[in-house]
């Protein structure tokens, strides 16, 4: 599945493409996350705790930045175990640009995700929805966090 | 599952504190969703807290509304004589929920509480201007239902009861998923002195929502053929392997339909 | 009231179930059992690059963990393959390992990689979360279209193919279609199925170290063909050395013939920890694990002469058989499929190929019919077609096609050779049912209400009562396919059967007491019939593919022979006479031309107090053991119509009417057939209207559980019109043909036939299964779409 949004930020693309770099930024935009520590220059590994009505699972995995091309962009994408409940990976397309004042920075983004395990033969009525829930809740707590 | 305690709460405060002293504790009303996740081992609760004995149970007529507490189970609701005389629609509603045995042990308030997006009790709380009651606050149905499985329920509150306007008119139609038998699409219409509300669950991404198109037409002309006006967008919808978002569109007009010429 | 032959007498069994008294194999316990959880693979396809057991191992309760490894180095081999075939090219079928636990790779979501056995059920779940698999994850083959250039699967699999098989003439049956007036060609799928019995797998098994020997019990329908394969093929014990028990058993629907990793692992530990082993599936691991049913694409060209007479069928189908070949996977989609091709329709030339594909999902096999629903649906739905193309009454041109009565035996294109049968009758009769002649007018009143009504008809011919031993031999089966029984009468003149057959819901109690009662006489509630136990029961082959009373019975009936015989020597004796004259009626015997009579019960008290007895020329006792291997299969025929209504703004299909006409040759008890028939029909509308096996892109079931996968239920059928012709079996004593598989057989396609029929006013000429409310909503819309154009 693919989910695509876009936002408009009041902020020199610059300040955006160093935030998406940062993971004190990641850690609070991450939704849930708990742990989330560089072991490399494009490696993170974290844990998120994931709450679907009543379901609740802590997943342990990795964050990656990967196709960098600052300012202009990069695909961050995450997978974890959450144990019993199966594993669930996701990436996003993260494209930055110039607003045509110059000033602000359109960020805007396209996801994939997949789950496996029990999620998926439990839950596949939600992947979607949730899917599109999580990567939106990533960027506007991200750009709340911004604008902070 | 996994072993937890359960506490037995005598009256909501109590319940409410049971919570507080509890790291990652839950409230069990019916169990019917709790109970099978807990089965599967997808949450770990430290504690369970038992509401039944919070004396939450009954219908009350309010005059302009019924007041019904949320411990009820769908089959009391569907079976209450006042509710049928006052809002027949909602007594439809709670005897279409599941099968006999989840009628049996399905509470109202946990329902709400859940907000599962194809939920059928959602719709009729927010058709029906409904206001749910916790034990600090009363709060609309407009602002309580936060999108799929959020509310504005916050951790040291519990539902109480849950109070529906009387309409002048109501019906709930429901296109069940055949598998699971919830609400594929349904849709609550309620008609009121000053207007209509279409409340539909099933189809949202964001769980239950207002219809505000079918709404107006409505209000204005309340007939099939002013839901056939209204072109029902398959934008924000969900899409599953039972059905997509633009099927969900044209049962949200279909089911409105019948509700209307019922 | 008779109790025998043909009477509807109520199952004896049923008290026991409807109380909830049923003894099944999660209800049997032993001293110092414990329970085996098994850790499962998340991923479709994966190498495992390690596995940590230590936390686990260390893990409260836990007794033992075990991995792939430890099952390796013990020598135990997984469960085999029952059937092979040919390849066109003359090669053998590809019989990949199946490990008991993954070997370094998993390839379905499922896949058993370790085991956790600790003192009760949680302890064990609990210590599984603590195993770690680290995996390398691998492409998924999740798609039957592509799995031929997908990910290798197996080492040294070519093209992801099991098998690629072939049977009939393909020169003359292209020869045919070039000639033809007309060729009617169809692409057809059937989808994939998820067994669902109500009672999931279990297995317990205790190791006797005393006596160096097993005991296993476990959901089967053939206890002991699963102890052939434990003991010789995968532990290399003494088959004495193994008691298979296979006690109540809830339900199989072919899902429960094979033998399983679960039950192998059960016994192998059992020994390795010398306590006993129990494990049963909970929900979630049945959706995943139990064999999956039907699975096949397939393309069908279909030859006409002028006058609209069939003269040759192509079929080309792809089959996905899953991860694994389970043991009858490979007869499924060939023997029962490929000859069942010509239907009951009389075809000069037919020619099928058939590929059996690997794919990283669950293993697929028999599952109720197992092969002939698939190959009566493209029939159907293409005699369906071809009608519509040429313009003729649905019914009538079959009609036309149908194999004439006065052709039997009739030898088909496709190597079988049909005994008897005259379909004619069952088509008037269903279409009397139906009221078919008056369909017209119910379809424009529907149509004044804006619902479109349909009526669809499938006439379906099958070949059941599995099988004669040496044709299952010479085309690539590796059992025999007799039963067995053993009939023993006590003292008194009570009578206990022991049947090689097994009841997992059929009803054999009952049934088998009904053959007693008639030939001995005795009342039904004096007969007891044993089953499932290898240690009780003569050796048997088990019950699927409708063969217990085909098979079963008339090995019964043989037995009853040997007891007849038996007992009039002895009664000859009694009564003074030569054995000769001597009659045996309703319990009695007398002497022709005198007044001479005794009892049987007198006749059972001499066998075993052989005071007066022929002990120079007879044993005393009256036992007798029978078995039977049958000359031919069965060949049970019918119509099924079914009647629709469409709700076009929803989509949503109301059957309003069902008339169902089958000729299963005598009925032992008729009301027991109607129930099978009731099952059968509902199966298939299952699997037309609501069944689905879903698998997303990388290979995860996304219908693992109720919530998402539709199983039929009361309110989704209509009130169903039975009715039977009877044209005896002609070569087996009772005349019997079968009927368990029938109604799954004959319904898909009379209820897609009838969606059709309903829709083709809008011009819709084609429908997917399951036909869910969108499917048919967007085969309207679509259809409307092309008029506005």
């Amino acid at each position: 599945m693919e989910i695509k949004e876009s936002y408009d930020l009041p902020l020199p693309i610059e300040t955006v493409w160093q935030a998406l770099n940062d993971e004190g930024f990641l850690k609070n935009s991450i939704p849930g996350c708990e742990k989330l520590e560089r072991i490399s220059p494009n490696e993170l590994s974290a844990e998120v705790k994931l709450k679907i009505g009543p379901m609740s699972t802590r997943f342990k995995g990795k964050v990656n930045l990967s196709d960098l091309n600052p300012p202009n962009g990069y695909t961050i994408s995450g997978s974890g175990t959450g144990g019993i409940a199966g594993a669930a990976s996701g990436s996003a397309k993260v494209f930055l640009s110039k607003m045509e004042d110059g000033e602000g920075t359109i960020l805007s983004y396209q996801v994939k995700a997949e789950v496996k395990g029990k999620i998926a033969q439990l839950g596949s009525r939600l992947i979607h929805s949730t899917a599109k829930k999580l990567a939106k809740k990533f960027f506007s707590n991200f750009v709340q966090e911004l604008s902070k | 599952m996994y072993s937890t305690k359960i506490v037995k709460a005598e009256n909501s405060s109590a319940a409410v504190q049971a919570i507080g002293s509890s790291k990652e504790g839950k409230i069990l009303a019916g169990g019917m969703t709790l109970i099978p996740t807990l089965k599967q081992r997808l949450a770990n609760p430290d504690c369970l807290i038992d509401i039944s004995s919070c004396g939450l149970e009954g219908v009350e007529d309010k005059g302009s509304s019924v007041r019904i507490g949320a411990m009820t189970k769908h089959a009391a609701v569907a079976e209450s004589s006042s509710v049928a005389k006052a809002i027949p629609a909602l007594a439809d509603l709670a005897g279409g929920i599941g099968d006999r045995q989840v009628r049996n042990r399905g509470t109202l308030g946990g329902s709400v509480a859940n907000n599962d997006p194809a939920a059928c009790y959602p719709s009729a709380v927010m058709a029906l201007d409904g206001t749910v009651h916790t034990n600090k606050r009363d709060i609309s149905a407009d602002d309580f239902f936060k999108g799929m499985f959020e509310t504005a329920l916050e951790e040291d509150e519990v539902i109480e009861s849950v109070s529906f306007k009387k309409p002048e008119k109501a019906c709930y139609m429901k296109f069940p998923n055949p598998a699971s038998r919830y609400a594929m699409v349904g849709v609550f219409v309620a008609k009121f002195s000053d207007g209509v509300r279409v409340a539909v669950t099933g189809a949202g991404e964001e769980g239950v929502f207002r219809h505000s198109d079918l709404e107006s037409a409505l209000s204005s002309n309340f007939s099939e053929e002013a839901v056939s006006g209204v072109e029902v967008s398959s934008d924000g919808l969900m899409s599953d392997i039972h059905a997509s978002a633009d099927y969900r569109a044209n049962l949200i007009g279909e089911m409105t339909k019948r509700a209307v010429s019922s | 009231m008779s109790e025998g032959i043909g009477a509807s007498v109520k199952r004896k069994e049923d008290k026991k179930f409807l109380t909830g008294k049923g003894k099944y194999t999660d209800d049997i316990n032993r001293p110092g059992q414990v329970y085996a959880h098994f850790v499962r693979s998340d991923v479709a396809h994966a190498n495992i690059k390690s596995i940590n057991t230590k936390a686990a191992s260390q893990a409260a309760g836990v007794v033992a963990v075990y991995i792939g490894e430890d099952v390796a180095a013990d020598g135990i081999g997984g469960p085999i393959c029952g059937w092979v075939v040919p390849n066109r090219d003359g090669s053998a079928t590809h019989e990949p390992p199946h490990p008991l636990l993954a070997q370094g790779k998993v390839r379905f979501v499922g896949d058993a990689i370790a085991v956790v056995i600790a003192e009760s059920v949680e302890q064990a779940k609990s210590a599984s979360e603590l195993v770690e698999v680290d995996y390398e994850e691998l492409p998924a083959v999740a798609n039957l279209e592509t799995a031929s250039s997908g990910a290798e699967i197996h080492e040294g699999m070519k093209e992801n193919r099991y098998f690629d098989w072939e049977l009939g003439d393909e020169a003359a049956t292209d020869k045919a279609l070039q000639s033809a007036a007309k060729v009617v060609k169809l692409s057809v799928r059937n989808n994939r199925l998820i067994p669902n019995a109500m009672e999931p797998r279990s297995a317990l098994a205790e190791y006797d170290d005393l006596g160096g020997s097993y005991t296993l019990h476990t959901t089967s329908q053939n206890p002991h063909l699963a102890r052939l394969i434990l003991a010789a093929f995968m532990f290399q014990i003494p088959e004495s050395k193994l008691r298979v028990i296979a006690p109540d058993v809830g339900g199989g629907f072919g899902s429960k013939i094979y033998v399983y990793i679960e039950e192998a692992v059960c016994i192998w530990s059992s020994k390795k920890i010398n306590r006993p082993v129990k494990w049963t599936a909970d929900r979630t691991q049945s959706f995943l694990t139990d064999a999956h049913g039907r699975d096949h694409i397939n393309n069908v060209q279909l030859a006409l002469d002028e006058s609209n007479k069939i003269i040759g069928l192509r079929v080309d189908t792809v089959c996905n058989l899953g991860s694994y070949l389970s043991a009858f996977a490979v007869a499924v989609p060939t023997y029962l499929h490929g000859t069942l091709l010509s239907g009951l329709y009389d075809i000069p030339t037919i020619y099928t190929n058939v590929k059996g594909m690997a794919t990283t999902t669950a293993p697929v096999d028999a599952y109720r019919g197992a092969g002939r629903p698939e190959a009566t649906y493209l029939l159907e739905r293409t005699m369906d077609a071809a009608a519509r193309e040429v313009g003729m009454d649905q019914a009538e041109f079959r009609r036309l096609n149908f194999i004439p009565k006065d052709a039997f035996p009739y030898q088909t294109a496709v190597a079988l050779q049909y005994d008897t049968g005259d379909y004619e009758p069952n088509l008037d009769k269903a279409m009397e049912m139906i009221d078919y002649k008056s369909f017209e007018a119910r379809r424009s009143e529907a149509s004044k209400r804006g619902k479109y009504r349909g009526i669809g008809v499938s006439s379906y011919i099958e070949a059941c009562g599995l099988a004669p031993s040496a044709v299952a031999g010479a085309l690539g089966g590796r059992v025999g396919g007799w039963e067995s029984a053993s009939v023993r009468v006590d003292p008194t003149g009570t009578v206990t059967v022991f049947s090689g057959a097994h009841s997992h819901g059929q009803g054999h109690a009952t049934t088998f007491s009904q053959i007693v009662s008639e030939r001995l006489g005795i009342p039904n509630a004096n007969v007891e019939f044993v089953h499932g136990d290898s240690d009780k029961t003569p050796f048997g082959m088990g019950t699927y593919g409708s063969r217990s009373l085909a098979v079963g019975g008339v090995a019964l009936s043989k037995a009853l022979d040997k007891v007849v015989e038996k007992s009039k020597k002895i009664a000859a004796h009694l009564m003074e006479a030569s054995a000769e004259d001597v009659e045996f009626k309703d319990g009695k015997f007398t002497v022709a031309g005198t007044d001479k009579e005794t009892a049987f019960g007198d006749v059972a008290l001499a066998a075993y107090v052989p005071h007066n007895y022929p002990l120079e020329t007879l044993e005393p006792g009256l036992e007798e053991t029978a078995f039977y291997d049958p000359m031919n299969f069965t060949y049970p025929a019918g119509t099924h119509i079914a009647e629709v209504e469409v709700d076009p703004a929803t989509g949503v299909v109301e059957i309003v009417d069902w008339a169902a006409c089958d000729d299963f040759g005598n009925l032992i008890n008729p009301m027991i057939v109607e129930g099978q028939v009731h099952g059968g029909i509902a199966q298939g509308i299952g699997q037309a209207l609501l069944e689905n096996a879903h698998y997303d892109e990388n290979g995860q079931l996304l219908t693992a559980s109720y919530m998402d996968y539709c199983m039929p239920r009361a309110d989704d059928l209509p009130s169903f019109k039975v009715e039977c012709t009877n044209t005896p079996c002609t070569h087996n004593d009772l005349g019997v043909k079968g009927c368990g598989e029938a109604g799954a057989i004959a319904s898909p396609p009379a209820l897609i036939n009838a969606i059709i029929n309903a829709l083709s006013p809008l011009g819709v000429s084609d429908m997917s299964m399951p036909a869910t409310p969108e499917t048919v909503w967007r085969a309207i819309q679509n259809a409307q779409a092309r008029a506005a154009e």
